[in-house]
């Protein structure tokens, strides 16, 4: 008897449709599996039939052959569990073939027939939205969030066959209500929680209306990480395309998703430099799982101490940068693209000894500190827009009664300028065209006499002026003035782009 | 003890002792004990065969072995190095040569050899001492520049070690006036160390004077230069400390010298700069003076005598104008003066005045064009010497 069951398995952030087809025949009683079942996929077949027997129904003594097509790619997971335990039912003839048309399954089974929920039920789902799914009732929300058919959850193997057969209806399982490991509620980090650090602050605020990705320098304990963690605060909701792609990279990865199951708030992901390569680029599985740049699209990607992460990361972090995807896959033909496309939030120290930076002040003379700062790839430490310097704030600020201005204040310009860049240029002023910069971020003529000065006297490239531009845009927009851009905005352009690295000392006098 | 006369050395001898100074793991010391046990080319030989050395020779000798030394000693081919040497135009001497500094003769912790490149008579004039640390401010290298200038334009033979910095400011200062310069190394005497001071080491060898304690090839280690600033220290008839921090190898030359009684001078810094705080200690000591200009550390030499220094005699700074650079009341003078007391960031002149970002953003980036200030890696601070008179 053969029978033929619709899933789907994942493959970096996508689902890819898999036909599951079981074949049982007179011989010598086996079970084997086909079609590039990795580990975790082939110990279905131990699982599939300790949950049949489970849930009532005897296992034949006959020859059992599961084929998962397309076998051109490697299976990985126990996501395909439910999907054999219903085609070997149908080839048992224990569930006519007819009720399961038109039906994809998904899940993973227990022991004892309990079904049980898989990472990226998202993604997979979203391989077949108009066919009506049956997924774990865990997974109800998540399934939800693509799918456009009926979706019907299910908790136990045995509901499931007299659903199928007709013996009772399909179970009910309020999506809310289900034990669906829900994420948390982003812990709120108010501006308000700043003190002083005004460069710092404006800079978060620059950062959030124009997309600059924003570079802190400064010691330890100058609250570098607690300034960053306050970017997606003030970042408004994803639009919907971007929440979807999001919340597929969250559901693959396995990554708890918010009790409506789409990511609507910006992620912000702070990987350790000591994480391995494949889980902050994303693969190492034959499922290429994403990493961490991915986890972060649409949000913000926080990299402390900048210099110490390894150099494939760091290649994988500029492909992000420039292609706003990442390719991760083990051979050429298995290659996977993952969307990462994020805002670069990054801090290092100023110099080895974890000292403030400042000249004369430590042990670390200009080499040294160069050579620290050096760690970090010019081509990536260019795409910093915005370089600031961050020092441990001053006992006074610490203490200072005066409530800052909250993120909500900010925030609440921040929309108002981003909307001005939107309606202008179509993007958001850090992607301006170079092309268009002349058009969309007009100078007065003080504003262009200082920028000339700058690049007259070899501080600035070309390209640096444009970015310095940018930034000066985003400045004018958030100070709601006219079109053009005045010299204080280039001033304060300049004052938070610190020349750190190879440019950033001058030749010894 | 004493290692054997100059005049007892015979050619052998002289090969050996090039060999000898070009040994890296030996401090000058050790060979000195060695010396006194053993004539050159007999030590030379003996350590080369790895044969035992008198008990007095090796007397708690921890850091190197005797296979060590075999070793090193084998890799060293002296009439090769000797001749090297020659290429160079390197002396060698050892005390009681006539070319062998005599302020450094005379003190026990004298060097059983001496590599000299350059013209060593500039020993024979008046020498003042300019160090400091190697992180300066930008202010503290102007500050080691002038006095490099202003000494040399009196006929006063700079003497400083050639590190990034300060030392390489003073002299860099000689240098554009074309005055003399005594350059102490920690490395071999062919080892241009750091790098970037290349340019500045061979003029030192050929327009002034380069000494070392080390033969050819001998690479830069730490525990050089601390026996290199000893050398400094007694080349110097007064001994300038720019700047340092609270410890630093300019700290050991100072007290060194203050050891020999020979006069420290410090260019005293805001208590507030970090990088003033080993000169602000060091003036906790009374002997220690102060030098708020050129004119101070000549009358320190005794000048004041000899040449009528009148009351106008400039302060640092005087290269340029000091009068500030703005009025009084307007922004750019109020960040110029919180630069002048430290290096500030944005934030701190943001916080420190009260203005918003733009405005001071805008004074610092109109300080930075017109040169008052420079901008080191987000960091603000005054580029001509702070110590301005009035």
């Amino acid at each position: 008897m053969l029978a033929s069951i619709r899933s789907a398995t994942i493959l970096g952030a996508r689902g890819h449709p898999v036909e599951v087809e079981v074949h049982v025949a007179k011989g010598l009683p086996t079970f084997s599996m086909l079609g590039l079942p990795d580990e975790s996929c082939r110990e279905a077949r131990d699982r599939v039939r300790a949950a049949i027997v489970s849930s009532g129904v005897p296992w034949p003594d006959k020859k059992i052959i599961v084929n998962l097509a397309p076998p051109t790619h490697r299976k990985t997971g126990s996501g395909l569990d439910l999907a054999i335990a219903v085609g070997l039912l149908v080839a048992f003839e224990q569930i006519p073939a007819d009720a399961v048309s038109g039906l994809c399954f998904l899940g993973e089974l227990g022991l004892d027939g309990t079904v049980r929920r898989v990472p990226g039920i998202a993604p997979m789902v979203g391989v077949r939205p108009d066919d009506d799914w049956v997924v774990p009732h865990d997974g109800l929300a998540e399934a939800r969030v693509v799918g456009r058919g009926l979706i019907r959850p299910v908790a136990k193997l045995d509901r499931l066959i007299e659903a199928l057969t007709g013996a009772s209806s399909w179970p009910e399982y309020d999506g809310a209500s289900a034990a669906a490991p829900v994420a948390p509620d982003p812990e709120v980090h108010d501006l308000a929680d700043v003190k002083g650090q005004p460069t710092a602050r404006l800079a978060l605020e620059v950062a959030a209306a124009g997309g600059h990705h924003l570079l802190f320098v400064g010691p330890p304990g100058s609250g570098k990480t607690m300034l960053a963690k306050r970017l997606p605060g003030l970042l408004p909701d994803l639009t919907p395309d971007i929440a979807l792609e999001t919340t597929m990279i969250h559901s693959a990865a396995g990554v708890p998703l918010p009790a409506t199951g789409l990511v609507m708030r910006p992620p912000f992901r702070a990987p350790h430099h000591s994480s391995s390569p494949p889980s902050l680029v994303g693969g190492g599985s034959h499922s290429l799982k994403p990493g961490e740049i991915s986890l972060a699209h649409g949000g913000v990607l926080f990299l402390d101490e900048l210099g110490q992460f390894p150099g494939r990361a760091v290649d994988g972090l500029r492909e992000a940068l420039e292609e706003g995807r990442i390719m991760v896959g083990r051979a050429e033909a298995e290659r996977v693209p993952l969307p990462a496309r994020f805002q670069l939030v990054a801090a290092t120290n100023p110099c080895p000894c974890g000292g403030g930076g400042e000249p004369g002040a430590c042990e670390c003379d200009e080499r040294a500190r160069q050579r620290y700062i050096g760690k970090i790839s010019g081509p990536i430490l260019d795409r910093f827009d915005l370089r600031v310097v961050v020092r441990r704030p001053p006992v006074d600020d610490l203490f200072d009664a005066a409530p800052a201005e909250s993120s909500v204040e900010v925030g609440a310009r921040v929309a108002m300028a981003r909307r001005r860049a939107i309606e202008r240029a179509g993007v958001l002023n850090a992607q301006l065209d170079e092309a268009v910069i002349a058009e969309h971020a007009r100078l007065t003529v003080a504003a262009e006499e200082a920028l000339r000065l700058e690049v007259e006297r070899g501080r600035l490239t070309a390209r640096g002026m444009h970015r310095i531009r940018r930034v000066a845009r985003t400045l004018a927009d958030l100070a709601g003035g006219g079109d053009l851009i005045d010299v204080d905005h280039v001033a304060t352009a300049l004052g938070m782009r610190s020349r750190v690295g190879h440019s950033g000392v001058r030749q010894a006098a | 003890m004493t290692a054997r006369l100059a005049t007892e050395l015979d050619a052998a001898d002289r090969e050996a002792v090039v060999a000898l100074g070009s040994l890296p793991p030996l401090t000058p010391r050790r060979l000195a004990m060695m010396l006194a046990h053993h004539p050159p080319a007999e030590l030379f030989e003996r350590l080369r065969d790895g044969r035992p050395l008198a008990r007095g020779a090796v007397h708690r000798m921890r850091s190197v072995t005797p296979e060590q030394l075999a070793t090193q000693a084998r890799r060293i081919d002296p009439p090769r190095l000797a001749a090297r040497c020659h290429e160079l135009g390197v002396r060698v001497v050892v005390p009681g040569d006539a070319d062998y500094p005599e302020p450094v003769a005379l003190d026990a912790a004298r060097s059983p050899v001496l590599f000299l490149r350059g013209d060593p008579s500039l020993v024979g004039m008046r020498r003042v001492g300019v160090v400091g640390t190697r992180n300066a401010t930008a202010a503290g290298r102007e500050t080691a520049t002038e006095l490099g200038e202003g000494l040399a334009r009196e006929a006063v033979a700079v003497v400083s070690g050639l590190a990034r910095g300060i030392d390489g400011a003073a002299h860099r200062g000689v240098r554009a006036v074309g005055g003399p310069a005594i350059a102490v190394v920690g490395s071999g005497i062919d080892v241009p160390y750091p790098r970037q001071h290349r340019e500045l080491w061979e003029w030192a060898g050929t327009n002034g004077l380069l000494v070392s304690q080390w033969g050819p090839g001998v690479e830069p280690e730490p525990w050089r230069f601390p026996l290199r600033n000893t050398i400094i220290a007694l080349l110097s008839e007064v001994l300038v400390v720019v700047e340092s921090r609270e410890r630093g190898g300019s700290l050991i030359t100072a007290n060194e010298a203050l050891d020999r009684e020979i006069c420290v001078m410090v260019v005293p810094g805001s208590p507030r700069s970090p990088a003033a705080k080993g000169v602000l200690d060091l003036m906790q000591n009374e002997v220690v003076k102060p030098a708020t200009s050129v004119t101070d550390v000549l009358i320190a030499l005794g000048f004041e005598r000899a040449r009528q220094i009148g009351q106008a005699a400039p302060g640092f700074g005087h290269r340029r104008p000091h009068a500030p650079p703005h009025d009084a009341h307007t922004i750019e003078a109020q960040v110029f003066a919180m630069c002048a007391d430290r290096p500030c960031t944005l934030d701190d002149l943001v916080a420190g005045l009260g203005q918003p970002i733009s405005v001071v953003a805008l004074a610092a980036a109109r300080l930075e064009i017109e040169g008052w200030l420079v901008d080191t890696a987000g960091w603000f601070e005054v580029a001509r010497s702070k110590l301005a008179a009035p």
